[in-house]
């Protein structure tokens, strides 16, 4: 009989026997990885795929080289990495489905398949990389340190493969290691450790050279567009924009068409979160995606649109009726609309993915809606070119400034940004500025609304395609070629 | 994609559901196995020891074997793909004659009819053989009977010299005959490892642990490029290319200045020192500075390490052999081995470190470069003792080596070569300067290619002959240290494919010669039983080997004689008698010379090519196995940073390498300090973007191995031209 790894874990099946010796709260398992010893020979690498029956391109282990020096003098040596099973696990933290448990006695961080809805949020708020998507499933998986192999007594696949035992199973105390890990879970070609307190310990040789570079140091690439979500976060955006603008000019007593544009707002806000289901490897529960929202910025995004768009119908309906709790029911819609977008806002202010890191994307989410409700609201008869300007304006200044951001940086993967969006996307982020301009300026000022909604919106989608492709994730070096991976 | 898929509720759990093996522990339930089949890996020839994991009649995964001698337990990252290779879609299932399926009795007819018309027509010779070094040694020892004595042509090669031959001619110069003398025990027993032109990170991966386990010992590299074995190293040598001559001169310069030399050891057991010491004065640490670029202190030191080994160890593969000096390099390394009595000692061996995992099997039983057992082609005495047990006359054996595989496909360009049979090897990928065996091509009159798989070259054959592979058939292979292992069949072949045994017998029964040659024989265990016979008394005496015996010790080095203790490891030459007739070994006076085709104002770079670790040859099987592909879907050009900011390329730019031949277009540039300014390096697997398009027609007189390293190229921005 055989069933998935983390289903076979219960209350009754002591699955894996605590690690010897400490408190099984305190002491788990980790890699260690000797540096001096690894001579890049992807062993490990192709025995985790055999043991996992992983395809091709999905490697739970992976090798990278680092290169520095000058010739003859130069230096290459290999990472080899699998899960680092940290003790402050980004991934089982951002899990809007709890698939993530960090098993108390023996530290060993573990996915589970069947729980997992194939939101792949855990792949960008890990830093090294680790989870990874598997098409062919609709789920992601990761390393689990063959903890079976190790009740049974074996060592993990990667550590047997290794022809110079350059991978080892070791313990460690938890608590001392969060007093010491700095000097020993760090490494050049690595994030840094402090971001989730990797539990991996690396042996560097005894001298590096001063700069060492990443073989990928220059292969950057746009990332996954995550089309379902350009759509859904622009779309949410508009709807909680024009929202907020039916309210506002409700509560000020302007006359005008709500039945209809209510109606439409509330069939955009519905249409984005069915399209975000569409980003999902299992959109059959989506709902499950509600779980965690004590925990999760996408538990709490699910959460807060979706009482969004239950208010947005009710609220439209209250209009409509000219029930007296109109107003209300308005301020509450207004209130989960720009509570949703915090939230999604939030989703992306993960370490682990500079380019999103920052104020720009919680400003970015903010303008879209102020520039696009009130667009939205004009083509319905609402003239409101001041606030579509406003928004514009601010739109544009902030794109700008990140650019700025971006290019002054010296952080590798901020540089990467700056650098795909001026060469490999600079066409796409060119004609963004210029849609921008169009629909939010020029169309507004010379009357023409509906062009202005055609041309706001195609930028604002543009932008945010442009958003999701440019960023550069941390990760490890890679090799010099990808090694088929495609990031999520 | 299905609707529960789509959905999400399904997620091929059962596809990734686990299972615990009993012998090999908890895996994924699609690789455990219902028999694991003992065997020998196929690729190079360290020549690990593995299991192939069967399930429902198919290969599904391998294992290292633990208790093998050899690797005990490890694999490198083809031998752990290595089950993906008989499971690849797009295998060879029926004879194609001009692209079309025939029976194999049509086959066979046909191909006999034409290779005879064409010897009546031309003389027995017209017709030319060229073979492989990944055939069992039953096979080989099959092949080069019917080759010689049924097709009755000398023109019989195989690819081993493209690989080995240096090795091959420099022991036979320097010791009397062919034969590795050390063994893989000697990486843990030396005190003293020097690796010349040898990256065996990235080549040979699982010696690399004995290097691991013998943390006592210095490991010099002398490589022109920072390779992942130099960095292995406790010494790197950057020597300039093809100057090892003039290191391994010097370190002997040195040494006998230094007295460091045996002096008894050279009196009692070698000629031409004399010779050899008045030669090296020349070679002082200046001169040898010079030409390797190498400062005199590192030339210095180098040397008082080797020189004050107890036990000194030196290793070589194709940055030795693929020259027009390999065989003479070889030469200079035994000269060095000899005088510090370097040799027939544990942890002392000068020893080369084969390609293929049975090239040692074709040098020792294949009739080709010698004949069988080590036996010359110009002894009198060596030809009547074989023809006494054939049982033939003994004029049917050819009194002198036919040509060698270069010569066999210039003397197709030449006409005097009009039929081919190539067998198990892709020369349309590896030969050097692909022009001149293209034209070789379009001369013949008829072409057959015997393979697995589909290759670039049998889309030239008139006839192509599906044959078994790896994990198919049965036989042994013997590896670099010497050691016959036992290759297992797990599977049969797919469709009509056939053991190249079962081919070669079924060609002799329409020769007619069958009965003559092959008296009896119905499997690769006949072959065997006869090959211990004829080589019983020679150096690579199998006699008292058997393949149960084989099987249970994990392979035997041979010489093994009966009534020999398995087990225990063999070196050669460990009395100090050598092959010769004198039984001393014999120095020779090397010149350092430079390599044919130096670096021009036209042509700057000097290219270096060789290979990576995920992948074998040219790419018929790694390049099916989807894991190995992807790791390394695609060649590169290593060049160093200094040249590609003068030239503003800068990484992952495509580049076209040009030479005077040819243009290999549009490879991916790698920008690093591995490789040397001046220097360029490409890897030699891909058909996509060959580099034999580029690299010389100029061959070891004495080997007749190809020059492929050391060509002069320029590189352009692709698409420029």
């Amino acid at each position: 009989m055989s069933l998935p790894l983390k289903d076979r874990v219960t209350q009754d099946n002591p699955y894996f026997a605590p690690v010897l010796g400490g408190t099984p709260a305190n002491t788990q398992y980790r890699f260690h990885f000797d540096m001096t010893k690894c001579i890049g020979c992807h062993c490990c690498e192709v025995a985790c795929s055999e043991q996992n029956n992983n395809p091709a391109g999905i490697n739970w282990r992976r090798v990278g080289e680092i290169e520095g020096g000058s010739y003859p003098y130069t230096q290459r040596f290999y990472l080899s990495m699998g899960c680092n099973h940290c003790l402050e696990p980004s991934c089982l933290s951002g899990c809007p489905v709890d698939a993530y448990t960090k098993n108390p006695a023996n530290g060993i961080v573990l996915h589970s398949a069947d729980a997992c809805i194939g939101c792949q949020y855990c792949i960008w708020n890990c830093p090294y990389g680790v989870p990874q998507y598997n098409e062919e499933r609709g789920v992601v998986g990761k390393c689990d340190m063959c903890h079976e192999r190790i009740a049974e007594g074996r060592d993990p696949a990667c550590v047997s493969a290794c022809p110079e035992e350059a991978i080892q199973i070791e313990q460690v105390d938890a608590s001392e290691w969060r007093l010491n890990y700095t000097g020993m879970a760090n490494s050049p070609g690595l994030p840094a450790a402090e971001q989730t307190i990797s539990t991996t310990r690396v042996t560097l040789p005894v001298s590096l050279p001063t700069e060492v570079r990443k073989a990928d140091y220059h292969r950057v690439r746009p990332e996954h567009p995550h089309l379902p979500l350009v759509a859904m976060t622009v779309l949410t955006q508009l709807a909680v924009g024009a929202f907020c603008g039916v309210w506002i000019l409700a509560a000020l007593g302007r006359i005008g068409n709500w039945k209809l544009a209510s109606i439409v707002a509330v069939a955009i806000g519905m249409l984005a979160l069915a399209a975000s289901t569409l980003h999902l490897g299992r959109p059959i529960y989506a709902y499950r995606a509600l779980k965690m929202w004590r925990r999760s910025w996408l538990s709490r995004e699910v959460l807060l649109f979706t009482l969004f768009a239950g208010m947005a119908a009710a609220y439209s309906g209250a209009l409509e009726s000219g029930l007296r709790v109109a107003s209300a029911l308005g301020a509450l819609t207004a209130l989960f609309g720009i509570g949703g977008i915090i939230a999604s806002a939030f989703i992306y202010l993960v370490p682990a993915r500079p380019s999103w890191n920052s104020r720009h994307t919680i400003a970015e989410f903010f303008l879209t809606a102020a520039m696009l409700g009130p667009v939205f609201l004009s083509v319905l008869g609402f003239s409101l070119p001041l606030f579509v300007l406003a928004g514009a304006v601010g739109q544009g200044l902030n794109q700008g400034l990140k650019f700025l951001w971006l290019i002054r940086s010296d952080e590798f993967e901020l540089q990467g940004s700056a650098r795909l969006l001026s060469a490999d996307l600079r066409n796409l982020f060119l004609a963004r500025f210029g849609l921008l301009i169009a629909g939010g300026i020029v169309a507004p000022l010379l009357g023409f609304p509906m062009i202005g909604l055609a041309a706001a919106l195609a930028g604002e989608l543009l932008g945010r395609y442009l958003f999701f492709v440019s960023v550069v994730p941390r990760n490890m070096a890679a090799g010099f070629f990808e090694a088929g991976k495609v990031a999520a | 994609m299905n609707w529960k898929r789509a959905l999400g509720v399904d997620t091929l759990s059962e596809k990734y559901s686990y299972v615990s093996d009993p012998t090999y522990g908890y895996m994924a339930a699609e690789k455990a196995a219902d028999t694991w089949v003992p065997t020998t890996c196929g690729y190079c020839s360290v020549g690990c020891g593995m299991l192939i994991g069967v399930k429902d009649g198919r290969a599904v995964s391998v294992r290292g074997s633990c208790d093998h001698p050899v690797n005990i337990g490890k694999l490198c990252p083809k031998g752990l793909a290595e089950h993906y290779t008989i499971a690849a879609e797009g295998r060879l299932t029926k004879p194609l004659l001009h692209g079309a399926p025939v029976s194999w009795d049509r086959a066979l007819d046909t191909m006999v009819e034409r290779f005879r018309s064409v010897q009546q027509k031309y003389g027995p010779n017209a017709l030319g053989v060229i073979s492989t070094g990944q055939l069992v040694t039953e096979e080989f020892y099959t092949l080069g009977k019917l080759v010689q004595l049924g097709f009755g042509t000398n023109n019989y090669d195989g690819n081993t010299t493209l690989c080995m031959a240096s090795a091959v001619a420099g022991y036979k110069r320097s010791f009397g005959t062919d034969g590795p003398p050390g063994a893989y025990e000697d990486l843990e027993k030396a005190d003293v490892i020097l690796l010349i032109g040898a990256n065996i990170a990235d080549n040979h991966p699982i010696l690399c642990q004995r290097l691991e386990k013998n943390q006592g010992a210095t490991v010099i590299v002398a490589d022109p490029r920072v390779t992942k074995t130099a960095m292995l190293a406790d010494v790197y040598l950057p020597v300039k290319p093809r100057s090892d001559i003039a290191l391994v001169n010097g370190i002997m310069h040195i040494l006998i200045r230094a007295g460091l030399v045996n002096r008894a050891y050279i009196e009692q057991h070698t000629t031409g020192f004399v010779e050899l010491e008045r030669f090296l004065e020349k070679y002082t640490p200046e001169y040898v500075a010079g030409i390797t670029g190498l400062s005199q202190d590192l030339i210095y030191k180098t040397a008082m390490l080797y020189g004050r080994a107890k036990a000194g160890f030196i290793g070589w593969t194709m940055g030795v052999n693929h020259s027009t000096q390999g065989a003479e390099t070889v030469n200079a390394i035994c000269d060095l081995a000899l005088i510090t009595g370097n040799i027939g000692r544990a942890g002392a061996a000068p020893f080369s470190i084969t390609g293929q995992c049975n090239a040692m099997g074709t040098r020792e039983a294949g009739f080709a470069s010698s004949l069988p057992g080590y036996r010359k082609f110009e002894s009198a005495a060596d030809r009547a003792e074989l023809a006494g047990l054939w049982n033939i006359d003994v004029s049917r054996i050819p009194t002198s080596r036919g040509l060698a595989y270069p010569d066999i496909i210039e003397a197709a360009v030449g006409k005097q070569i009009r039929a081919l049979w190539i067998i198990a090897t892709n020369p349309v990928v590896s030969f050097p300067n692909i022009s001149v065996l293209r034209q070789a091509f379009e001369n013949l009159e008829f072409l057959v290619v015997q393979d697995g798989f589909p290759t670039p070259t049998s889309e030239f054959a008139d006839l192509v002959l599906p044959a078994a592979i790896w994990g198919e058939k049965v036989g042994t292979y013997t590896n670099s240290e010497r050691r016959a292992s036992k290759a297992n069949r797990a599977v049969p072949p797919p469709g009509e494919a056939k053991a190249d045994f079962d081919i070669f017998l079924e060609i002799a029964r329409k020769l007619g010669c069958d009965q003559e040659l092959f008296p009896g024989w119905s499997t690769p265990r006949d072959a065997f039983e006869e090959w211990r016979k004829v080589s019983a008394g020679r150096p690579c005496d199998y006699s008292g080997m058997t393949w149960e015996l084989i099987e249970e010790h994990g392979g035997l080095q041979w010489p093994f004689r009966a009534g020999d203790e398995p087990g225990l490891t063999s070196r050669l030459y460990a009395d100090g008698q050598f092959n010769t007739d004198d039984g001393k070994a014999r120095l020779f006076c090397i010149e350092c010379e430079p390599f044919p085709e130096q670096p021009t104002s036209e042509y700057p770079f000097v290219l270096n090519t060789g290979r990576t670790v995920e992948h074998w040859h040219t790419r018929t099987k790694t390049g099916r196995v989807p894991i190995l592909e992807a790791m390394s879907p695609r060649a590169w050009l290593e060049m160093n940073p200094r040249d590609a900011n003068r030239m503003k390329l800068r990484p992952h730019d495509r580049v076209d390498i040009v030479s005077r031949r040819d243009r290999v277009r549009g490879v991916e540039l790698r920008v690093t300090e591995i490789v040397a300014p001046g220097q360029v390096f490409m890897p030699f697997h891909y058909v996509e973007t060959n580099s034999n398009l580029v690299t010389q027609s100029a061959y070891d007189p004495i080997s007749r191995e190809p020059n492929y390293k050391q060509c002069s190229v320029r590189v352009e921005r692709a698409g420029e031209n």
